[in-house]
């Protein structure tokens, strides 16, 4: 009669005990995939169990080719990289903050249940109980914002506020890239005997100028600075609208521009050079006409990308 | 053998008299059309100044005018900045101001009683053709006068230079690229010459330069430059020598003087280049004395050897102060030149003006047209002569192409640039297809005797000396000259062409008629971009009517006149940012933010009170006094530059400051979109931007639909409600909103239920009565 009463007894040891293993089985699902927990539905709930005396900061992504998640794809090695940081801290301090990653095609259910419809998505529980519990009792989790992008250097810093002590995440040196400077300033320097007479040359210089000309001419600057795609998805290459440019429209335009300067150049330094009239006069003929025709071009672009203009060529 | 007939009767001193006529003709045309065309603006609309900005400099003008140059110099501005109050003496460039300022006691004098806003709206067209000159004289130094023309001729119709100086734009761009231009002319013709006469001209135009606009820190960095490529080309010259130091001591001294500027030019790394060329032309000009006094290989080589060490150590010791902090590091906005990304990471509030953008290319091609790709083939000809000015024109096309590509507003340096370049490739096509001779062997010898038998002791020592430019400035006319005698004293180039050049009339024809043509496009185009895009004052907007006539939005003068005629004199209004100066200028009020950006955290107080539930931004508006709060708002007749299109940048630069309570991805919807109508976020709908902007918008619409022509959406038929603010003005087009910022209830209780207790609403029960808040 007695024992099932103690047996209620041994409950509380026994949630305390379940909830240790709980936590000693996250430690250990983490310690497995360098400090990020892959989760699905049931972890999922596990991991962020109402009575959790842990944070967690879950990334739900869709990672499957099929799901075309492009951001994704950019984002994961970036929260990799600021979870092994964190897997470098003491153990102390570790175990008080999981990293975890929660693939779509894993977790249907809760991408519903928290109404996501856009990956990659960061969210960060505080811990609900214990001495971590946040002093203002707001336990709805803190969504991270992407404004500075996929970059994992913000990323550290923004969830070292929620994380026990600062993640120690310093960006990885990137060698290939000092080794190609290396490389190159190397050979530079042992070949400078036969490349001098080259950078001594004047033509070097000038068709390096030009060149930076043309291509910062065509906007090349506001397509790196914003990140624009070589061309739209639907095979369109002309961005629509006045202040806007995609890839290819840079180098559609600088080759314009080059052609034309290419044709006064050839009427005004190679045409006086020909010595029989006739010759020169079809080659006067030629780059008169080469220039009228692609300044034409040049002017109905410009009309495609500004509605209003009223002026234009043969085109 | 000519390809036509050209008069032989005709005397050189009279040709030389006419072309000079001629020239002179043509620089006052063109002076004239420069003028003329940016007076657009006057003419569609009125005598006014513009945009926000220009506001500023007309107020301070006006206190410089009535009140004299110390008033002036000690003016403390308690109405700016609330409650900090700005010091305008030491804050700002002050040579536009004092520019009017003379123009205006200079006509008085002569009792000429001429409105000193007109003065303002007018000063940047005047200068224009000051512009136009200054760049004559320096293209003339590149290669001729006919080029010195064309390049005068494309920068007074060119519309990169137009956007920034069109009839009452009056900001500091407006005589900044005139002085820019006569100190790159005064710096070659020092350098051509070695006179210390040209580069302590080149030193005061600078310091005038320093005076006016912040952007002298391209010519401080320009100049080094060039004096630093000519060092590495082995083209060291005692004219070098003598014309940088001449410059950098004179300007760095004079350019101290300016209270804003200080102690700068020691302290900052924007100017640590100039100062490192200097130290660098020191042990090089040097070495270079040592070296005609000794004739050891040995100790040559060991001063080769000291002056790199040197260099290297002199390069070190300034990483160094900068690491120390001794040397302030580059400031953001010039490091956002370089790291791109920078600005957008680290300083919001400089990427949020829109002039601050990348350029893209079609940007390019309205601001240049056809100098487009006429100037790459410029600099293509410079490249065949490469004398040491045409080295300044080439460095300056690398860096000016680069800086307009990462910030429309650089567009404006570019510009003179292109003109200069392009002006001397197309004069040099011109030349080729109008010079009548044509290539002929059987003449070659006479002329060839000719050349030789007339050259000039002068002309063999300039060619002797390789990198000497034609001092004289008659060497166009000299070949129109010689043209016209064929025998005549030839240039060395020329000669060397007889061998080459163009056969028959139609070929000179064609290519004429061409470049005839194109030159008339790119009028056309100036005048059309000119009267289109660049000469709305944007404080009056226009619009057409259905039957093509002009009307006229004038909704910003009339709340700013309704804020002066109605308001307290010490009313405190807020507003975003954009409009300080506008309000400050037009309405005479007090203002917490204006254009000169310099305090971020006022600018986030702003922000955040803006991006606030009214409940929250309620005590930030009491602790500042607020009146009035103005908002812009272009739901109603699609002004796009209203503040909801504003409002991310303000939720951003508050965020910045805090980023618990302010955080950008709650004013978006689930989707991510960014929405105002029955679908936008919560904190969207509360926040006081959204409440004011559509507060009883939807009764406009008589219970139909209610749409909001900027965005394109449809708003709820229910529209928000204010309980801490009242309406006070709305514009005749809703442009302006103006609301009044109630004081604490009477009885202690808060605004909300106080309405609420007016409107007969129960008060809920479960919540404990609301004690009296005190406020700090």
């Amino acid at each position: 009669m007695l024992l099932p009463w103690l047996t209620l007894l041994w409950i509380p040891l026994y949630v305390l005990a379940a909830k240790s293993s709980v936590h000693q089985q996250l430690v250990e699902l983490a310690a497995q995939n360098n400090g990020v927990i892959k989760l699905n539905d049931k972890t999922y709930d596990l991991l962020t169990s109402p009575d959790r005396d842990w944070s967690v900061s879950v990334h739900f992504t869709a990672l499957d080719k099929r799901r075309r998640c492009n951001p994704c794809r950019e984002f994961d090695p970036s929260w990799n990289a600021v979870a092994k940081a964190w897997s470098t801290v003491p153990r102390s301090e570790r175990d008080h903050h999981f990293f975890a990653t929660l693939d779509f095609d894993d977790g249907h259910t809760v991408f519903q249940k928290l109404g996501l419809t856009s990956a990659p998505v960061v969210h960060v529980y505080p811990a609900a109980e214990g001495p971590r519990r946040p002093v203002n009792g707001k336990l709805a989790p803190y969504k991270y914002d992407f404004t500075h992008g996929f970059d994992a250097e913000p990323l550290a810093l923004e969830l070292s506020k929620h994380t026990p002590v600062a993640i120690p995440y310093r960006a990885p040196i990137d060698w290939a890239k000092w080794g190609t400077f290396a490389v190159i300033l190397l050979s530079g320097l042992i070949t400078l005997r036969f490349i001098s007479p080259v950078l001594q040359s004047r033509w070097t210089w000038a068709i390096g100028t030009i060149i930076t000309s043309l291509v910062m001419q065509s906007g090349y600057m506001f397509t790196r600075i914003r990140g624009m795609p070589y061309t739209a998805g639907n095979g369109q290459w002309i961005a629509p609208g006045f202040q806007s440019q995609y890839g290819q429209e840079t180098q559609v335009v600088a080759v314009i521009y080059g052609l034309l300067a290419v044709s006064f150049l050839m009427l005004t330094v190679i045409a006086p050079l020909q010595k029989s009239a006739q010759r020169q006069r079809a080659q006067i003929y030629l780059w008169t006409a080469v220039n009228l025709i692609i300044f034409s071009v040049l002017v109905s672009l410009f009309r495609t990308k500004n509605r209003g203009y009223p002026f234009k060529l043969f085109l | 053998m000519l390809a036509y007939s050209l008069p032989s009767d005709i005397s050189p001193s009279t040709f030389v008299n006419t072309a000079s006529l001629v020239r002179i003709v043509a620089l006052g045309l063109i002076s004239a059309a420069a003028i003329s065309s940016r007076l657009f603006a006057v003419v569609n609309f009125e005598s006014i100044i513009h945009e926000f900005d220009p506001w500023f400099n007309y107020r301070a003008t006006r206190v410089l005018a009535s009140k004299g140059f110390y008033e002036f110099w000690n003016w403390f501005d308690p109405t700016a900045w609330y409650p900090l109050g700005r010091v305008v003496g030491g804050t700002i460039y002050p040579g536009l101001m004092a520019t009017s300022g003379v123009i205006y006691n200079i006509l008085h004098a002569l009792n000429l009683p001429v409105d000193i806003r007109n003065i303002c709206v007018l000063l940047a067209p005047g200068f224009s053709a000051f512009t136009a000159w200054a760049t004559y004289m320096f293209t003339k130094e590149m290669k001729d006068e006919s080029a010195g023309l064309l390049a005068a001729a494309f920068i007074g119709i060119v519309p990169g230079y137009i956007s920034r100086s069109v009839a009452g734009s009056y900001d500091n761009e407006a005589i900044a690229i005139f002085l820019l231009m006569f100190t790159f002319y005064a710096w070659i013709k020092a350098l051509k010459t070695g006179s210390a006469l040209f580069g302590t001209i080149a030193a005061l135009f600078y310091f005038y330069m320093v005076a006016a606009w912040g952007g002298y820190a391209f010519i401080t960095n320009m100049i080094p430059l060039h004096a630093f490529v000519l060092l590495l080309m082995g083209r060291y010259t005692n004219r070098l020598y003598v014309a940088y130091c001449s410059w950098y001591a004179i300007g760095t001294l004079s350019s101290m003087q300016v209270p804003f500027v200080g102690f700068q030019p020691v302290r900052t790394s924007e100017h640590m280049a100039a100062l490192g060329i200097f130290g660098l032309l020191q042990i090089v000009a040097f070495a270079q004395l040592i070296r005609s006094h000794v004739t050891s290989k040995q100790f040559q080589d060991l001063l080769f050897v000291s002056v790199i060490s040197a260099a290297v150590l002199g390069m070190a010791a300034m990483v160094l102060l900068t690491y120390k902090g001794w040397i302030a590091p580059w400031t953001g906005r010039f490091y956002s030149l370089w790291d791109t990304g920078y600005a957008k990471k680290y300083i919001p509030i400089i990427a949020s003006v829109s002039e601050h953008q990348p350029t893209a290319w079609p940007s390019f091609f309205m601001d240049l047209h056809m100098l487009t790709f006429l100037f790459p083939f410029g600099v293509l000809v410079l490249f065949r002569t490469l004398r040491d000015e045409h080295v300044f024109v080439i460095i300056y096309a690398v860096m000016g192409t680069y800086f307009a590509g990462v910030m429309v507003r650089l567009m404006l340096t570019l510009t003179p640039c292109v003109c200069v370049a392009s002006a001397v490739g197309l004069s040099q096509l011109i030349d080729t297809f109008m010079d009548p001779r044509e290539p002929d062997v059987g003449e070659e010898e006479e002329k060839e005797d000719g050349s030789s038998t007339t050259a000039t002791p002068s002309k063999k020592a300039a060619k002797k000396e390789k990198n000497a430019a034609p001092v004289t400035g008659v060497g166009a006319i000299d070949d129109i000259v010689s043209t016209l005698s064929i025998a005549g004293g030839l240039e060395k180039d020329k000669s060397a062409k007889a061998k080459t050049g163009i056969f028959g009339l139609d070929t000179r024809m064609v290519v004429l008629f061409n470049t005839a043509a194109m030159l008339l496009f790119f009028v056309l185009h100036c005048t059309w971009v000119t009267s289109n895009a660049y000469s709305s004052p944007s404080v009056v907007l226009a619009s057409s009517n259905p039957d093509g006539s002009q009307h006229i939005i004038d909704d910003f003068r009339e709340a700013y006149y309704w804020l002066r005629m109605n308001t307290k004199e010490d009313a405190v209004v807020m507003s975003w940012w954009d409009y300080g100066y506008q309000i400050a200028g037009m309405a005479d009020r007090v203002t917490l933010v204006d254009n000169n950006t310099w305090n971020n955290t006022h600018i986030a107080t702003v922000g955040k009170a803006m991006s606030s539930p009214e409940e929250v931004a309620y005590p930030i508006l009491r602790k500042h006094d607020v009146d009035y709060v103005l908002v812009i708002f272009g739901g109603l007749i699609g002004y796009s530059g209203d503040d909801i299109n504003k409002f991310l940048w303000m939720v951003r630069i508050a965020q910045g400051v805090w980023p618990d309570e302010i955080q950008e991805p709650n004013y978006f919807t689930q989707q991510g979109e960014y929405r105002v109508d029955d679908q936008a976020s919560k904190a969207m709908k509360d926040s006081l931007m959204y409440k004011m902007s559509y507060y009883r918008f939807a009764e406009l619409f008589g219970g139909g639909q209610v749409v909001d022509r900027v965005r394109q959406q449809y708003l709820p038929k229910q529209g928000p409600t204010l309980d801490y603010l009242d309406e006070a003005f709305t514009s005749e087009n809703w442009i302006v909103r103006i609301f009044q910022v109630k004081k604490e209830d009477l009885l202690g209780r808060d605004l909300k239920s106080a309405n609420g207790f007016a409107q007969g609403k129960k008060r809920k029960r479960s919540k404990p009565p609301v004690k009296r808040r005190v406020l700090a």
